[in-house]
């Protein structure tokens, strides 16, 4: 899987008199089984670029090409399909649906693809154990602390076998030893199962953990290093 | 899923479904009972029209219709009635002399329409017999015996074997009359009808307006929805020198009611249906705009709009369905208890006699009419989750994960 970004511009409110460019001209490539962090400064256009390359957003120029399937080609139906069968999302507000179960959240997209209810079932409780929340399937997210939801959200994310994975800053709201047992857990993910993640963040610990740092700076790529 | 979701939902805010479901309660059991009355009043007039007034059906002279004189008899009047007797599902058969006069008592004198009538056969066909309220009812015994209303006694200061006069022009236009003695009270619910009719025998009137002959034929069915087919019997028994009326014709004001009672009853259930309409919109609205980002995050991990439009049209026709289920059902327990011991109007009652209504009503709403004011609130439910759904559809995506509310 191979994700290619071609000078990817993002304007909001064109046709005005006040314009705002939230990427600018943006070429990158990134490769399958990367663990790769944009950071930078709040409304540098991280959260636009991740929302371009998740199909949630048309860019204004350029493309997004994911293998031989070019993004800002497709209709918004075939958008919608392309995202729940190959992306993978997580939110800095863990954005799980509060009336459901654990296991119910995991399970919920994988329906959306229409799967079985076994075939549902089985896999969000390997997923569930996979991130150490087995014991915790049948609670509802309001009775799981902040980083037992972001693992809830991580196991929603793999449960339809995505492509990549996409995280919008998924450590901001927890504290220090959530996001060290999340990036934990998504390290191992990266490592065994060779699933790539991009994340948007500024917490060093997230960048520290990165292998492959862009840093965003007014729109455009400011640096792209490898650690 | 998406039921399981749409269920809880709708329960996820439990005051504020609550208070609507509570709202749809109140409004029906207040709308049931409405309809309710007003269709136990309007079947309580017409049984009361047609049982102390009108009977089914009524045979006239043509010129009787234009003008209640004494020379407008109807010729063969008694073998007209006798071949309507013995049809099958004739209940009874009533011949009538009639002529309007004075009455007078010591008192004061009004006028009325003095009913000349065969008592037994009167007694099959209107229930005179079941609303006389003090003495006796019309009998062959006695000279000159009289039935008056309460309300008339009242007017004329008169009492049972009081003494009246009746006054009336005989057949030759000359005034005539004579003295009865009033053997009896009668009380419909009617008042207008009771101030304005006495009965006596139909020999005794025959004998003072010097004509042998009556003016009206009233008849009683088995069964009060088969008027037209006996009607055009009758009409042929009747041959042209009688016009054969239904209750509807002769009443007109009663039937016109009637007409209008089933429309105005939709119009009042489609109104209030519409305004539930817009508290469920408005409920809608608050759910879905609270859930935006939720709402964004469904979309973003691949619901299409159809299956959020489905979701949203789910919770409105669940919270929809719930209100009107327990609604209707409670209104159905109070129909049939209001329906069992009756409503009854105390002084509003004298109020009511003007228009023939009883002082008690036992409201009556028909099976049709719960489903059809359940399926009209489902539709209402359904239609009133398009706009909030619209609102959350047309909201672009990246937009709706970043909403605050």
């Amino acid at each position: 899987m191979t994700i290619t970004m071609e000078g990817l511009t993002k304007t909001y409110n064109p046709d005005t008199d006040f314009p705002v460019t939230a990427v600018n001209d943006v070429t990158l490539k990134v490769e399958q089984g990367e663990f790769m962090a944009v950071m930078g400064p709040s409304g540098s256009g991280k959260t636009t670029l991740l929302n371009m390359l998740g199909g949630i957003d048309r860019p204004c120029e350029g493309k997004v090409i994911i293998d031989d399937i070019e993004l800002t080609g497709l209709t918004d139906k075939e958008l919608i399909s392309f995202r729940r069968d190959n992306i993978g999302f997580i939110f800095q507000d863990f954005s799980l649906l509060p009336v459901l179960t654990a296991k119910e959240n995991v399970e919920f997209v994988m329906q959306l693809q229409g799967r079985t209810r076994d075939a549902c079932e089985e896999r969000a409780k390997e997923l569930l154990d996979m991130v150490g929340l087995s014991d915790r399937s049948n609670n509802a997210p309001g009775k799981l602390s902040g980083g037992q939801q972001q693992r809830v959200a991580v196991a929603r994310a793999l449960a339809p076998k995505p492509k990549f994975v996409l995280a919008d800053e998924p450590t901001a709201s927890l504290d220090a030893q959530s996001t060290y047992g999340l990036l934990e857990i998504m390290w191992q993910l990266n490592r065994k199962e060779g699933t790539t993640f991009i994340f948007s963040t500024h917490d060093p610990r997230v960048i520290e953990s990165a292998k492959r740092v862009i840093v965003f700076e007014d729109g455009r790529v400011a640096e792209d290093r490898r650690q | 899923m998406l039921l399981k979701l749409a269920w809880k939902n709708v329960w996820r805010n439990q005051l504020r479904s609550g208070i609507m479901v509570a709202a749809m309660v109140f409004g029906l059991l207040g709308l049931i009972l409405m309809v309710g009355f007003v269709k136990a009043m309007t079947d309580n007039m017409l049984e009361n029209a047609i049982k102390y007034q009108t009977a089914h059906l009524q045979i006239h002279n043509p010129d009787f219709l234009v003008n209640e004189e004494l020379g407008a008899w109807l010729p063969r009047a008694d073998d007209t009635a006798r071949a309507i007797r013995v049809m099958t599902g004739v209940e009874g058969v009533t011949v009538r002399h009639v002529v309007d006069g004075m009455l007078a008592s010591a008192a004061s004198a009004r006028g009325v329409r003095i009913n000349g009538i065969i008592v037994a056969d009167e007694a099959v066909v209107t229930s005179l017999g079941n609303s006389l309220v003090e003495g006796n009812m019309l009998s062959e015994k006695g000279r000159n015996p009289i039935l008056v209303s309460r309300r008339s006694a009242g007017k004329l200061n008169l009492r049972i074997k009081s003494k009246v006069v009746l006054t009336f022009s005989d057949l030759e236009g000359k005034m005539s009359g004579a003295a009865f003695r009033v053997c009896g009270f009668f009380n419909t619910p009617s008042s207008g009808f009771d101030e304005g009719n006495v009965y006596v025998r139909r020999a005794d009137l025959m004998g003072y307006t010097g004509l042998a002959q009556s003016h009206e034929i009233a008849v009683r069915l088995e069964n009060g929805n088969l008027i037209n087919t006996f009607k055009s019997s009758m009409e042929a028994i009747a041959g042209g020198s009688g016009i054969v009326q239904d209750w509807g014709e002769i009443q007109p004001v009663l039937a016109a009611l009637k007409g209008t009672m089933t429309i105005s009853n939709t119009i009042i259930i489609g109104v209030f249906v519409l305004a539930l309409g817009f508290g469920i919109i408005n409920i809608m609205l608050m759910s879905v705009f609270e859930r935006t980002r939720e709402f964004g995050m469904l979309m973003a991990v691949g619901m299409t709009g159809g299956r959020v439009l489905k979701l949203v049209i789910l919770e409105s026709l669940m919270l929809g369905g719930v209100g009107s289920l327990v609604g209707l059902a409670a209104s159905s327990l109070m129909i049939a208890v209001t329906g069992r011991i009756g409503l009854p109007f105390g002084r509003m009652a004298e109020g009511l006699g003007a228009f023939g209504v009883d002082a008690v009503l036992y409201p009556e709403v028909s099976l049709s009419t719960y489903l059809g004011t359940l399926a009209m609130l489902l539709v209402t439910s359904v239609l009133a989750a398009l706009y909030p759904a619209r609102q959350i559809l047309k909201k672009r995506l990246s937009d709706a994960l970043t909403e605050k509310h």
